[in-house]
């Protein structure tokens, strides 16, 4: 019983002494954050590179880390080089909070940089930002990245799904045609509902016919597919992750369904979906498939053009996909947001940097970070799959992720300038 | 009705690879009395052999050749090597898992996490019987094979010296020992057998999925422990019952209640079986139960 009635004792005697010692920290002028020295910054993630998870992520982390590469032998950012600590949570948020904690307090990182997952990352957000580490761009479109009342160090970085859906319906309405029978296949978590209730928000309540689900335990979508085909469902919106928007479309194919496929940008993959449809099918299968993308990765950008080069010089060749793109824009971003920090970064200078709006990434429309929002882009632009390429048609949208109306935009995207290195 | 005929057809198939890997499962606890919780990650060792050799050969039937022989490779090498030191069902266990995360991690170590796309052998097209999709010729080659091997082991069992002595040696160790029937070896063949069969179901399974990785055969272990305890874990004839059951409960579930209800239904109706049939649906002689 004593042993009870001491410990918190020792416990206050304890944080009292780690309270001065930050209180010390925060006295001493030009007193830099954890992480950063003289010619290094060290960033770190969490993100699955074993189990089941592994097969479609474990090649973003891996174009983070080149593009650093790049930057560094390029001379860093103030003469800084950017270290990136990868850590394997395996998709399991029970792991995830000790890698992070690993980071934080052991590894020292000055922030957690595109932690993968909304049920791994979500389990981090309050130690994240209770610590006050910047926790920049979470790889997942969930909602709760931007909420800076409650996560002021939190910064989205995907468009979120139901803006995705948003912007994909009103695209679905304006070509679809009157006779379109709209259905969805979602996964049967937040992805899934945020995606339906965007979709909703622009078709009406009614508007979706059909409305299927699948768990990723599943090991196929035989009876959803099915039900689609016999409700005549046209328009097939997806939810779904690569594996499953290949699962989707493959099972329709087999069953001689045809349909127009619009898939989510963490769905919508070409290059992900021929891995996984095969080489010679996939041509014909996805032709004229739809997806939403915020990203540069039109054949002729500039953008892919610098990353495809990248790619070549310091991550093997590995196959260019939507992954290294989405990971070489991750890491340029926040190199540019390390820019913007100052000759002395620290970790409120990192926040106020992204506040400020001067971070504008290298999206098809620029960042829209503000100190009451930690949204990231307003919009995406629709693709679609044409002889074996998939490309943006020219026809983008912004909008909110609540019930705001669908805007068509026309903005220019910003092309790399220094070769791709921020400006400092 | 159409929608109904539909789900059933969608479960048959999927509920015959179970069965047949719910088999490989039932003879090893016929012969050792141990779950083999490594049978998938064996099972997906041996069909990267087996895709290999496909897509070496060009010839997906080679590739099958092969993935057997590797099955029962590995089968006796993994007893050999491994399980026989197990001297309590618990140790075989904790041996098994442990196999599991070897073999997982050396796959993703050599072959990498990325999924190798698998073509069926033939056509997986469904036919249209009035107006629903029933049936692919690749299902009925599942089937067959399955139904195939299901009644080739009754006759190895049954009909052969072989299959009594199997029998023998699981059934009464001691006493078959002092009539000269070499135990060990029976155990090892048993081994053999069940990984060659499970090796067969791992590639049958991997055309309807999205290929091949190192965790393709995950969900269907699990789903085949589930089958073969429902079934009987004696009992090859309870496998197939009960894969076939568990399949149409999978696919009837999917289809009017959504698939976030399947793995309720199906741990519903283990829990179930367990309550009122533990020995299993099919259940084999009391006495001989370990």
């Amino acid at each position: 019983m004593s042993m009870h009635r001491t410990r918190p004792r020792t416990l206050a005697v304890v944080s009292a002494g780690a309270l001065a010692a930050a209180l010390a920290g925060c006295s001493t002028p030009a007193a830099s954050s954890p992480g950063v020295t003289d010619d290094t910054i060290v960033v770190g993630t969490h993100t699955p590179l074993t189990g089941p998870a592994a097969a479609g992520y474990s090649s973003i982390s891996k174009a983070v880390a080149a593009y650093f590469a790049y930057l560094n032998d390029q001379g860093g950012i103030h003469g800084r080089d950017i270290e990136y600590v990868v850590k394997d949570d395996g998709y399991n948020p029970a792991t995830t909070q000790t890698v992070v904690r690993e980071l934080v307090q052991e590894d020292q990182v000055f922030a957690v940089l595109n932690g993968l997952g909304t049920p791994t990352h979500g389990s981090v957000l309050d130690y994240l930002n209770e610590n006050e580490v910047p926790d920049l761009f979470p790889a997942s479109g969930a909602l709760l990245w931007d909420d800076p009342e409650a996560y002021p160090w939190t910064f989205a970085y995907n468009v979120d799904y139901t803006t995705e859906a948003k912007a994909l319906a009103q695209y679905a309405l304006d070509e679809g045609g009157d006779d379109a029978v709209f259905c969805v296949l979602g996964q049967d978590d937040d992805y899934g509902t945020d995606f339906v209730a965007g979709l909703e928000t622009v078709l009406g309540a009614d508007g979706l016919a059909v409305a299927e689900t699948y768990a990723v335990s599943d090991q196929d979508v035989t009876a959803q597919i099915g039900a689609m085909q016999a409700a005549g469902c046209t328009h097939n919106f997806l939810a779904t992750v690569n594996g499953f928007t290949a699962r989707a479309v493959g099972t329709a194919a087999k069953m001689s369904y045809p349909a127009q496929w619009l898939a989510s940008s963490s769905g919508g993959d070409y290059p992900t979906l021929v891995g996984y449809l095969g080489a010679d099918v996939a041509p014909v299968l996805l032709e004229g498939f739809v997806s939403a993308n915020y990203l540069p990765f039109s054949p002729d950008s500039e953008w892919v053009a610098l990353f495809q080069q990248v790619n070549e010089e310091y991550n093997d060749g590995e196959p260019f996909t939507g992954n290294t793109v989405y990971g070489m824009s991750v890491a340029y971003t926040f190199a540019q947001a390390l820019a913007a920090a100052g000759e002395n970064p620290t970790r409120e200078s990192l926040v106020e940097a992204l506040e400020s709006g001067d971070v504008t990434g290298n999206g098809l429309m620029p960042l829209a970070f503000s100190a009451d929002s930690h949204r990231s882009f307003d919009g995406v632009g629709i693709t679609v799959v044409a002889d074996g390429v998939q490309d943006y048609v020219g026809t983008a949208y912004t909008t909110d992720s609540g019930d705001g109306a669908v805007e068509p935009y026309d903005g220019e995207a910003p092309a790399p300038e220094g070769g791709g290195v921020p400006a400092t | 009705m159409d929608r109904f005929l539909f789900l059933v057809g969608t479960g048959v198939a999927r509920g015959t690879v179970t069965a047949l890997f719910a088999l490989s499962l039932v003879l090893i606890w016929r012969a050792a009395r141990i779950v083999n919780f490594a049978a998938g990650a064996m099972a997906v060792v041996t069909a990267y052999v087996a895709v290999g050799v496909a897509h070496a050969t060009g010839g997906w039937w080679w590739g099958a050749l092969a993935g057997v022989v590797a099955g029962g490779l590995l089968g006796w090498l993994v007893e050999r090597g491994v399980m026989r030191f197990a001297t309590t069902p618990l140790g075989g266990v904790i041996l098994a898992i442990g196999l599991v995360m070897v073999l997982q991690s050396a796959l993703g170590i050599l072959v990498g996490p990325q999924y190798v796309p698998v073509a069926p052998p033939v056509s997986d097209r469904p036919w249209t019987v009035a107006g629903v999709p029933l049936g692919s010729p690749y299902d009925v080659l599942t089937v067959a094979v399955a139904l195939g091997l299901m009644l080739g082991l009754r006759l190895l069992f049954t009909r052969t010296t072989l299959g009594l002595q199997l029998r023998a040696s699981a059934f009464a160790p001691e006493v078959s020992r002092l009539l000269g029937v070499r135990v060990a070896r029976m155990r090892t063949v048993a081994w053999v057998l069940a990984s060659a069969v499970a090796a067969l179901a791992a590639l049958l399974l991997l055309p309807t999925e999205l290929g091949l990785n190192p965790h393709a055969t995950d969900v269907l272990f699990v789903l085949a422990f589930t089958v073969a305890v429902v079934g009987g874990l004696d009992s090859p004839g309870g496998a197939l019952v009960a894969g076939l059951g568990v399949g149409v409960l999978m696919s009837l579930v999917t289809g009017y209640l959504g698939a976030s209800a399947t793995p309720i239904a199906v741990l519903a109706l283990l829990v179930v079986v367990l309550l009122v049939r533990p020995q299993g649906l099919v259940a084999g002689v009391e006495a001989r139960r370990a």
